[in-house]
């Protein structure tokens, strides 16, 4: 039931307010469907000015003098639209116009809890506290209102931005009531909405940054400009665990632009004055590098070895088995990995497009030997993340050049830099079965590389590889067994995930009769086992093998949806996302090093390879339960199968290619 | 250290630059111009991308000096506020997620507008096919073109 809010909450919300009050809340709704009266209660003689004041109830808002609510995002927007979601649940609750909204990025604060962006929690680990958060807010208000007319506050309504008198005759605007709210004590008892009340929550807000970013002034990392900054590319060992053993800077001190050459523990940076004479700089460096250890590790190996300690297909005669193959996969976020840091007088400043940035103070301090306080970190927008940017090596590594050659200094990466030295998804062998005389959902035995190269949270984490053997073997066990793929799921699904099975199934007409060719294909999955996501994938295979995906439908459940119109864009970036591990992209390990290095060869879903996709969204009084990443599962088994439907032949790897399917 | 003069979004500016550099450096790291965004460095994604003459092009592989002398438009320069017709579509539309590429895929479209004032989608396929977006906004940016063809 979303109305009640455990103590929980209120004990996280009053350690923030630091009032000391047990906050009690009753549930009756707050909105009153009365039109706004016209009359404005006169508060301030307008002949004596005075200083701009904000008013901060909490550690999430501050309003000012003209009723401008800020909110502070306190998790890292990377496109999933975490800042305009806080922002929609404090304002529903206070009540204020959409339009009176702005969005600040917050500091690191340990009062904020855990600032790690991941996991696609930061709505359902934060739901209440935010919406109390606004609903404290606004009782303060009313209280400071009813003070005004002396009536009673519990008479007193709100609506976009102003306290309404019990009479509905008289209302007074928010910004003329901070000062005398912010003298009222944090109120022990508060409302919060009733859902029917919504008025902003399941509304269709997009991203409060967009006006931004379609001007071109949104500031992202790799835009941040700091006065007397210097940019800075890195020389890294292109094997893994590898580092230098020495160089020669000669040529690359010619370069024009070059300043400095700094040697970091592994790596060498070029520093100059613009980002293209230091990427000149770094390709004339002559670096002897010492491979190491790693030097003839290659994916075959890794692959191998993986097979190798998973049981033997066809070993056991009770079981049906297959076993399924899943590379590595390299985020390639649009804005490369980049940070700025200034480091001086014992203080270290770092504007990092982070999805830690608690993390990056500590990293960044051990690494510098300044004390964590001394460590402010800036989170500018991020131009995606997908799990990347948990990492903080960017920006220790930032920190440790502007430290060296004292200055600020913006470190850049290239795509080559990217794509390979990333943390990558780990390339993981699946050994999936089901007890013929008991067939369940598929059991799963898994084996990751285990290997040097680095790897990290990558979109949907275990999810992806959880997802992808398990539904592709469903549909191998209901071939074997002549059943329908669909009728089979409903059977071994229960509730909202047979819920979303049939959603996707009924709206995607399945079972329909396509041309020879062509097929449907049918997954589902529950992503961090909370958000249930059901795809129907129509595929196209053309002659030479390649697959065409048309059409997805999909089916979710999240709970309460807050932003209604960005559910359905996770739901569509999460199927480009895991389109493009399914049919187009994988990260090759040989020689100990990543063979990839741009968009040629990582080659990223295109325009003329979106699938027209359709998002149904069950209705739900559920909490809201996360869409950051519960996209990206479900598709690569909804293709593999649609594969299977329109040429009958399986493919058990990803990314699934034009040579699988050439006839 | 050679000197050039570029004409961008209506305004004159001498730049000392290598004549080697790329025009995005210039733009981002010389001008300030931080619109235009770095992310392949090889013409392959058009997050750069710029119009010279009305035309697109992957400004991180435009040399300097071959855009002297030319009209050049950058994200800044395309309207005044945010007023152009793509811009309204695509707040219209819901496209931006984590908005990077985003001002490259209107520059794009901005330069398939201008050619072709109602494309289908197998024109919009050809002209957006290298303006990648890793976020997957690919539905909405098209949506969000024929919402503008309408206006123009």
């Amino acid at each position: 039931m979303k109305n009640q809010l455990n103590r929980r909450d209120f004990i996280k919300l009053v350690g923030t307010a630091g009032g000391g009050l047990i906050l009690a809340v009753y549930l009756d709704a707050c909105a009153s469907d009365a039109p706004i009266p016209a009359t404005v209660t006169p508060l301030s003689p307008t002949s004596t000015p005075r200083p701009p004041f904000d008013w901060a109830p909490n550690i999430y808002l501050k309003m000012d003098q003209e009723g401008i609510l800020t909110v502070y995002a306190f998790r890292s927007d990377m496109g999933q639209g975490i800042r305009t979601a806080i922002a929609m649940l404090i304002a529903e609750e206070l009540d204020v116009e959409w339009s009176s909204v702005r969005i600040e990025q917050s500091p690191t604060d340990p009062r904020y809890g855990d600032q790690l962006t991941g996991g696609s929690v930061s709505i359902s680990s934060h739901y209440s506290g935010l919406r109390l958060a606004g609903a404290v807010a606004r009782q303060m208000l009313v209280e400071a209102a009813a003070d005004v007319w002396d009536a009673d506050p519990a008479g007193c309504t709100t609506e976009a931005g102003f306290v309404i008198h019990p009479d509905k005759q008289q209302k007074i605007p928010y910004g003329e009531l901070v000062e005398a709210a912010a003298k009222k004590d944090v109120p022990d008892q508060t409302k919060i909405k009733d859902a029917s009340a919504y008025r902003i929550v399941g509304t269709g807000k997009g991203h409060w940054d967009a006006p931004q970013i379609v001007s071109g002034k949104a500031i992202y990392g790799i835009d941040v400009r700091v006065p007397g900054m210097l940019f800075a590319v890195i020389a890294r060992c292109p094997v893994f665990g590898g580092t230098f053993t020495s160089y020669d800077d000669s040529a690359a001190k010619t370069v024009p632009g070059v300043r400095q050459i700094v040697a970091l523990d592994k790596s060498i940076a070029v520093v100059a004055e613009n980002t293209w004479a230091a990427i000149q700089g770094r390709n004339a460096l002559k670096v002897t590098w010492d491979e190491g250890r790693n030097a003839s590790l290659s994916s075959e190996e890794l692959r191998s070895a993986a097979k190798g300690r998973l049981p033997q297909l066809g070993s056991n005669d009770k079981v049906m088995d297959a076993v399924y193959e899943i590379p590595f996969e390299a985020h390639a976020t649009m804005e490369p990995m980049n940070c700025t840091a200034y480091v001086h007088d014992e203080t270290c400043e770092v504007w990092a497009p982070t999805q830690n940035p608690q993390a990056v103070q500590t990293q960044v301090a051990a690494a510098t030997r300044i004390s964590p306080p001394a460590v402010i970190v800036n989170v500018p927008l991020i131009g995606g993340a997908f799990g990347r940017r948990i990492q903080t090596d960017y920006a220790v590594e930032a920190a440790l050049v502007s430290q060296a050659i004292g200055a600020p200094v913006q470190v850049v990466w290239t795509r080559d830099d990217d794509i390979q030295h990333d943390f990558y998804h780990d390339m993981s062998v699946h050994y999936a079965s089901v007890v013929r005389e008991k067939i369940n959902i598929p059991r799963l035995q898994s084996s990751g590389s285990r290997s040097p190269v680095p790897t990290g949270a990558w979109r949907s984490v275990e999810n992806f590889p959880q997802a992808y053997p398990t539904q592709c073997f469903i549909d191998e066990v209901a071939f074997e067994l002549k059943r329908d793929p669909l009728d089979l799921r409903l059977e071994l699904y229960s509730s909202r995930a047979a819920e979303v099975i049939k959603l996707a199934a009924e709206k995607a007409e399945w079972g329909k009769s396509l041309p020879a060719g062509q097929g449907q294909g049918l997954a589902y999955h529950a992503t961090f086992g909370v958000t249930h996501v059901a795809y129907v994938a129509e595929v196209a295979v053309d002659e030479e093998g390649g697959v065409h995906v048309r059409r997805v439908v999909a089916a979710v459940d999240c709970g309460e949806v807050i932003n209604p119109d960005n559910v359905a864009a996770q739901i569509e970036g999460g199927i480009v996302f895991g389109l493009t591990a399914a049919i187009k992209a994988e990260a090759t390990l040989k020689d100990g090093r990543i063979q990839q290095s741009n968009f040629h060869d990582y080659p990223i879903l295109k325009m003329n390879e979106m699938p027209l996709v359709e998002v149904y969204i069950v209705e739900s009084d559920q909490r809201p339960s996360g869409m950051g990443e519960m996209g990206v599962p479900p598709i690569a088994p909804a293709v593999a199968n649609a594969v299977f439907a329109a040429t009958g032949k399986r493919i058990r790897h990803i990314p699934i290619r034009p040579e699988d399917l050439r006839a | 250290m050679p000197s050039y003069d570029l004409q961008i979004n209506g305004q004159a500016y001498t730049v000392e630059a290598e004549a080697a550099m790329p025009l995005l450096w210039v733009l981002r790291d010389l001008l300030g111009l931080t619109g235009t965004k770095f992310s392949c460095g090889m013409g392959l994604c058009g997050s750069c991308t710029v119009l010279i003459d009305g035309e697109p092009a992957r400004s991180c592989v435009t040399l300097v000096e071959s855009a002297t002398g030319k009209d050049i438009t950058t994200i800044e320069g395309l309207s005044p506020g945010v007023s152009h017709p793509l811009q309204e579509a695509w707040l219209e539309e819901h496209v931006t997620q984590c908005g990077y590429c985003q001002p490259g895929q209107i520059m794009n479209a901005a330069a398939l507008l201008q050619k072709n004032p109602h494309p289908t989608d197998a024109e919009i396929d050809v002209a957006m096919e290298d303006a990648l977006c890793r976020c997957g906004t690919y539905q909405r940016v098209r949506k969000a073109i024929h919402r503008a063809a309408e206006e123009v």
